[in-house]
C-alpha cells in the first residue's frame, strides 16, 4: 500500500527460447481502476495478464501487487483472481462448488463460503443457478458464474482475459455495461485484457495500447483516440486518414507538405522532427468539414482548408462516408453526420472545400 | 432419397440414371450382406457355445435337451472355482497397480518433456504391438535368470487359500500398462489445461490441483484403462501360461487342460460365464463414458 498503486509493472520482459512476447513493459495501475490493455492478437497482452498472474514467470524486470514484489510467487500465492477467456469452469462440479472453490482452498468457515456464494451468485443474477453444472449454462451465465468464482475471493485485482470474446454481439454489448457497473459497485481493480478497440473505449477508465510487446501509449480513452502518439495508435484506435508528405517547416506548429503545392499546418504528435524529413499527418474523417468552395469554415478557431474532388459517396444510414481526393494519389475519407434526412450533399466528381481545426491535425513519425 | 425421385421426373436421363441407381443399390445390398456375413462368421461360433452349455447330453455337437446341469457341475468343481478366484485375485491386483503406473506414465508423456522420452513413447506401448508368445517367453526368460518372482503369495479369501505366483501378478501389469497409459493420454490430451490453471489461480497448490481438478477430470479415463487392464487380465491365457510355473491355474489356463483331457459341455458353461463378465465390463465402460462428462472419452476402444 506504501506507493498506492494497485499494480506495478518495472520494465518486465518475457522471452519464449528465442521469441520476445514481453519487451520491457512498465506501468502503474491505480486501486480500482479499470485498466484495459489493447492490442491486435499476439501483441503480448494475453502474456502481461499471465505474468502477472504469476502462470508465467518474467524473463527479467518486476512485479509489484499492492505494494508487494511477487518475484517467483506461483499463482495460489498471489492476490489476484482471473476470469478466463473460455471461462474454465470445473465440468465436474456443480456452479456453486465452482465458486465456493477459492474459498475453500483458503479454509474459510462452512458457514462463510455458503453465505459469501449466495452473495456471488446474487451479484451475477444467477441466485437459482447454484445446483446446475457448467454445462446446462449459456454462455453468458458461464461467463457469470466465471466472474462470481473470481469476485467472490475480494480479490485486491481481478485479471480478464478477454472474457466476452466467446459471446455473440448482443449478448457481449449487454455484458460491456454490466461488467463496467460492477466493477464501480465492488471498487476492485479490474486489469482487462481485449482487442476490441471499442470495447476498451467504452469500458476502460485507462487504456493501454500494445503492439510487438511493446506498450505504445498509456492514457485515458479521448487521450488515446484523439491524441495517438504514433502511427500505430492512430491506426489501431478508430479510423485515421494517413496523409504523408515532408516536414516544411518546424515550430510548435509545424507544417508539412503532402504535394508541391499542399503545405498543410499540424501539431507534433511526438517530438519535432527536422525540416525536411518525411512524416505523416493524421487527421480523424470526422473531425473533416466538407463544404463547396464558396463556404466559409467556422469563425471561431483557426482551420486548414483544402480543395478536393469527391471521388465517392457511401450512404452508411447514420452517416455519409465521402472519399475526397486532394491531389493526384492523396485521398482523404470524410464522415459526414446525417442531420438532414436522406440527401446526399455532394456527388461524385463535385468540386469541394474540406475543413479542419488545425489542432486535430496530428503529425507523427513515419 | 430426395434424388432418386427428381431423377424418376426426368426422362431424358432415366435410362442411364436407372442403370446407376440399380448399381447403386446392388452394391449397398453386397456391402451389407458382406458386413452381416462377417458378423456371421464372428459371432455364430460364441452363439452355439453358448447354446451348447445348455445341452443335455456329453457332446458339444449334438443337440439333446435344455438343462443347467453343466452350470451346476461348474459351481462344484473346486478346481474351477480355485481358477476362477486365482482369476479375480491376478486380475484385480494387476490393474490396481498398473492403473497407478499407467496413469503416472501417460501423465509424464503428455505433460512433460524429458531427454528419451520418444524411446520411453516406443517402450511404453511395445507390449501392446508385440505378439503375446514374444511376451510371455521373454517375461519367462526373465524370471527364470533373475530367480525371482515364481514363489507363490499366499493369501485366503472368503475361506479359498490363494497361492499367486508374483510371476504372474507382474506379468499382468506389465502389459497392462501400456493399455492403461493409452488411455488416460487420450484422456489427458483432451483436457483443457486453463482448468488446472484457474484452480492455482484459486489458490489450489500443486497438490491440491492434482486432487481436486486433474485427478476428477482424468477419472473416466482412468476407470475405462482399469476396465480394459481387468478384461485383458482376466482373459490371458497364453503368458499367464508361461509364467505360472507348476500347479498354478488361473480359469483360462484351467480351461485349456480341462480341453486336454476332452470337451464337454462344462467348458461351454465356464466359457459363456466368462463371456457374460466380460460383456458386463464393457457394458459399464460404455455407462461409464455417456456418464462421465462433456467430451467423448476413450474407454475400451481398442
Amino acid at each position: 500500500m506504501s506507493d498506492g498503486l494497485a499494480v506495478e509493472l518495472r520494465q518486465v520482459v518475457k522471452r519464449f527460447g528465442e521469441v520476445t512476447a514481453v519487451e520491457s513493459v512498465s506501468l502503474q495501475i491505480q486501486h480500482g481502476e479499470f485498466f484495459s490493455l489493447l492490442g491486435p492478437s499476439g501483441c503480448g497482452k494475453t502474456t502481461t495478464l499471465r505474468l502477472i498472474a504469476g502462470f508465467e514467470m518474467p524473463t527479467s524486470g518486476d512485479i509489484i501487487i499492492n505494494g508487494e514484489m511477487q518475484g517467483h510467487l506461483p499463482p495460489y500465492q498471489r492476490p489476484v483472481n482471473t476470469v478466463f477467456q473460455h471461462y474454465a469452469l470445473f465440468p465436474h462440479m456443480t456452479v456453486a462448488q465452482n465458486v465456493a472453490f477459492g474459498l475453500e482452498m483458503k479454509k474459510v468457515s462452512k458457514d462463510e463460503i455458503t453465505r459469501r456464494v449466495g452473495e456471488a451468485l446474487e451479484l451475477v443474477h444467477l441466485g437459482k443457478m447454484g445446483s446446475r453444472r457448467p454445462k446446462q449454462l449459456s454462455g453468458g451465465q458461464q461467463q457469470r458464474v466465471a466472474l462470481a468464482r473470481a469476485l467472490v475471493n475480494r480479490p485486491k485485482v481481478l485479471l480478464l482475459d478477454e472474457p466476452l470474446g466467446a459471446l455473440d454481439l448482443k449478448l457481449r454489448k449487454a455484458m460491456q455495461g454490466e461488467l463496467k457497473a460492477l466493477q464501480e459497485q465492488v471498487g476492485i481493480t479490474f486489469i482487462y485484457v481485449t482487442h476490441d478497440q471499442e470495447e476498451a473505449l467504452t469500458m476502460s477508465d485507462r487504456i493501454a495500447v500494445m503492439s510487438a510487446g511493446h506498450v505504445f501509449q498509456v492514457g485515458f480513452p479521448e487521450d488515446i483516440y484523439e491524441n495517438p502518439n504514433t502511427r500505430f495508435v492512430a491506426d489501431f484506435i478508430g479510423e485515421t486518414n494517413f496523409l504523408h508528405g515532408t516536414v516544411h517547416r518546424r515550430g510548435p506548429l509545424a507544417e508539412i507538405a503532402i504535394a508541391e503545392n499542399v503545405i498543410l499546418p499540424a501539431r507534433w504528435a511526438s517530438d519535432e522532427l527536422p525540416a525536411g524529413s518525411s512524416a505523416t499527418l493524421s487527421i480523424r474523417p470526422e473531425k473533416i468539414l466538407i463544404a463547396s468552395g464558396d463556404e466559409k469554415p467556422p469563425s471561431d478557431g483557426e482551420f486548414v482548408s483544402v480543395p478536393g474532388q469527391v471521388a465517392e459517396v457511401v450512404y452508411l444510414g447514420t452517416d455519409t462516408r465521402y472519399v475526397v481526393r486532394i491531389v493526384d494519389g492523396v485521398q482523404t475519407v470524410v464522415r459526414v453526420q446525417n442531420l438532414e434526412m436522406g440527401n446526399k450533399r455532394f456527388k461524385v466528381g463535385d468540386a469541394v472545400m474540406l475543413h479542419w481545426r488545425v489542432e486535430h491535425g496530428r503529425i507523427l513519425k513515419e | 432419397m430426395s434424388s432418386e425421385s427428381i431423377t424418376q421426373q426426368v426422362p431424358s436421363m432415366s435410362r442411364r440414371s436407372r442403370w446407376a441407381r440399380v448399381k447403386k443399390s446392388m452394391g449397398e445390398f453386397s456391402l451389407s450382406l458382406y458386413g452381416w456375413g462377417g458378423y456371421f462368421f464372428l459371432y455364430l461360433p460364441i452363439v452355439i457355445l453358448v447354446i451348447f452349455s445348455f445341452n443335455d447330453s456329453r457332446s458339444t455337437a449334438q443337440w439333446s435337451g435344455f438343462t443347467f446341469d453343466w452350470y451346476g457341475e461348474m459351481i462344484h468343481d473346486s478346481q474351477i472355482i480355485l481358477s476362477l478366484w486365482n482369476s479375480l485375485f491376478v486380475a484385480v491386483i494387476s490393474t490396481i497397480i498398473s492403473v497407478v503406473i499407467g496413469t503416472l506414465a501417460a501423465m509424464a508423456m503428455e505433460r512433460h518433456v524429458f531427454r528419451g522420452k520418444l524411446l520411453m513413447d516406443a517402450v511404453l506401448y511395445l507390449p501392446i504391438i508385440i505378439p503375446d508368445i514374444a511376451m510371455a517367453i521373454m517375461l519367462l526368460i526373465f524370471f527364470d535368470i533373475s530367480g525371482i518372482g515364481f514363489e507363490p503369495w499366499k493369501v485366503s479369501l472368503f475361506g479359498i487359500r490363494l497361492a499367486v505366483p508374483y510371476s504372474v501378478i507382474i506379468s499382468h501389469v506389465a502389459f497392462n500398462i501400456s493399455f492403461v497409459a493409452i488411455v488416460v493420454r487420450a484422456r489427458l490430451a483432451q483436457m483443457d489445461r486453463t482448468l488446472e490453471e484457474a484452480a492455482q489461480d484459486l489458490y489450489a497448490d500443486t497438490w491440491q490441483t492434482f486432487w481436486k481438478v486433474t485427478l476428477p477430470m482424468m477419472m473416466p479415463g482412468i476407470m475405462g484403462g482399469a476396465l480394459l487392464a481387468f478384461t485383458l487380465s482376466l482373459d490371458d491365457f497364453v503368458i499367464t501360461f508361461f509364467t505360472s510355473g507348476a500347479g498354478f491355474n488361473t480359469l483360462p489356463v484351467r480351461v485349456f487342460s480341462m480341453i486336454k483331457k476332452g470337451v464337454t459341455p462344462k467348458i461351454n458353461a465356464v466359457s459363456s460365464l466368462m463371456l457374460v463378465f466380460s460383456l458386463a465390463l464393457i457394458g459399464i465402460s460404455l455407462l461409464l463414458r455417456k456418464g462421465g462428462d462433456e467430451e467423448p472419452t476413450i474407454g475400451i476402444g481398442l
